[in-house]
């Protein structure tokens, strides 16, 4: 009988312990330093931190190599999360080109691939030959149509080569999205300007990778300094292999290049 | 013979002067510091866009104090995966060096689908050189497991191929992938 009682009190005292523990190390968990520093983390690009930003001297350029997208989306949400966008608008997407036997193509990009593909399209009631996935973000061209019609200079091409909006002068009119030959601007359905990828301008002037190349699983999207020899992206596009850019016809001059782009690609 | 009368040139004048005084002064007014400094643009919007928010950080930054998960996650096929694509932003887990929020973990039937995103071979386009592709459920069934099996019942979600490589290891099968 004596263990039988004495087994309670015990479970009560082991309770309270526990309780006690538990609100000591929860509330140090609030109290004591968790976490990294921006600046400690190590750098994706190296030669960034610790001098001064020269403008004048950046030479960025993005590759997109399309026969290693597995479109899983990673870059999707990863933007989704860096910029907090809206539902139902995309700073970056994935498409899904399909190929049938008589070499009908059929393009679709359900919620902009955020939720992934899932399950192979169905609706088209022949055999697919070959589907393969383009992802889609800012050309971030040479000679922009965007910064070109814009009336209140509030869209521009910065001298270190970047296409960057600037919030508190766009006047929303949606000239740059109409002028856009790539279908990469949007209207924020709150502040009622212009938005558009940046290729995460923060994070490259911190020596990060874009978000959606540091989420990319395949190494699918790569970013770097054509300035920098060593750098993957100078190598890649200074190699052979079928490089080129989209809709080149346009004169736009892009400096995003895809890899093993196939004449479907629009 | 000439007109003695300037009045009416001077109010011209002086018109013209004020418009101009006017104007100048609006433009200055109107026109946002920094305007010009490089182009048609104001220059100080670079920098602003140079102070946002970041909000996905790198592994790195995850691994500094998930140590344990680093060593598991390093040595796995799932090495190039970002924590944050599963966890959610690194952001809104800690603040200003406080840790404000768990991170969600994705559990059962989540799982399955977070695999599938990647690994479902019904999706062409998925290279084998790439990635390891499986059709459900015909894996499940060709591995003689339930067909109510979620994937890491086997596959550590981290390490693919850790309980694997271990168990191949345990009854002697010498295999590496």
């Amino acid at each position: 009988m004596g263990s039988i009682q004495s087994e309670p009190n015990k479970d009560r005292r082991q309770f309270i312990k526990n309780v006690l523990k538990g609100t000591i190390t929860g509330s140090l968990l609030l109290v004591i330093p968790a976490g990294a520093d921006i600046e400690k983390i190590p750098e994706q690009i190296p030669g960034i931190r610790g001098k001064d930003w020269d403008m004048s001297k950046q030479n960025f350029a993005f590759i997109v190599d399309i026969t290693v997208c597995i479109g899983c989306g990673s870059c999707v949400v990863a933007d989704q999360r860096e910029y907090r966008v809206p539902d139902g608008y995309y700073r970056t997407w994935v498409e899904r080109y399909l190929k049938t036997f008589d070499d009908e193509i059929f393009v679709d990009s359900p919620d902009g691939g955020l939720e992934g593909y899932q399950t192979p399209r169905k609706d088209l009631g022949k055999p697919v030959r070959d589907t393969f996935f383009v992802p889609k973000l800012c050309n971030m061209c040479k000679d922009p149509s965007c910064v070109q019609v814009c009336p209140v200079g509030a869209t521009f091409r910065s001298p270190d080569g970047f296409v960057l909006v600037d919030s508190k002068r766009c006047i929303g009119c949606a000239y740059c999205i109409q002028a856009c030959p790539y279908s990469v601007r949007f209207l924020h359905p709150e502040t009622r300007t212009a938005e558009k990828c940046t290729w995460c301008y923060h994070r490259v002037r911190k020596g990060l990778l874009p978000a959606c190349v540091n989420v990319c699983p395949t190494g699918a999207r790569k970013f770097g300094d054509l300035n920098d020899k060593n750098s993957e992206v100078y190598k890649i596009l200074s190699g052979p292999g079928v490089l080129t850019v989209l809709k080149k016809d346009m004169g736009n001059y892009p400096s995003l290049y895809y890899k093993g782009l196939r004449r479907e690609v629009i | 013979m000439k007109s003695t009368y300037y009045s009416h040139v001077l109010r011209i004048v002086l018109g013209l002067v004020v418009f101009a005084a006017v104007g100048g002064i609006g433009k200055y007014l109107l026109t946002p510091k920094s305007f010009g400094t490089h182009g048609h643009y104001r220059a100080d919007a670079i920098e602003e866009e140079a102070s946002l928010e970041i909000r996905q950080w790198t592994n790195a930054s995850c691994m500094t104090c998930h140590q344990h998960e680093a060593l598991i996650h390093l040595k796995g096929l799932h090495r190039t995966i970002s924590c944050e694509f599963c966890h959610s932003a690194y952001a809104d887990h800690v603040k200003d060096g406080k840790n404000v929020a768990a991170m969600p973990v994705k559990k059962d039937q989540e799982i399955r689908v977070l695999c599938l995103r990647c690994h479902n071979r019904a999706i062409q386009a998925r290279p084998k050189q790439v990635i390891k592709t499986v059709v459900m459920p015909e894996h499940l069934e060709s591995q003689k497991v339930k067909i109510t099996h979620i994937c890491n019942q086997c596959h550590n979600v981290h390490a693919p191929l850790k309980y694997i490589n271990r168990a191949k290891e345990i009854v002697g099968i010498q295999e590496k992938t």
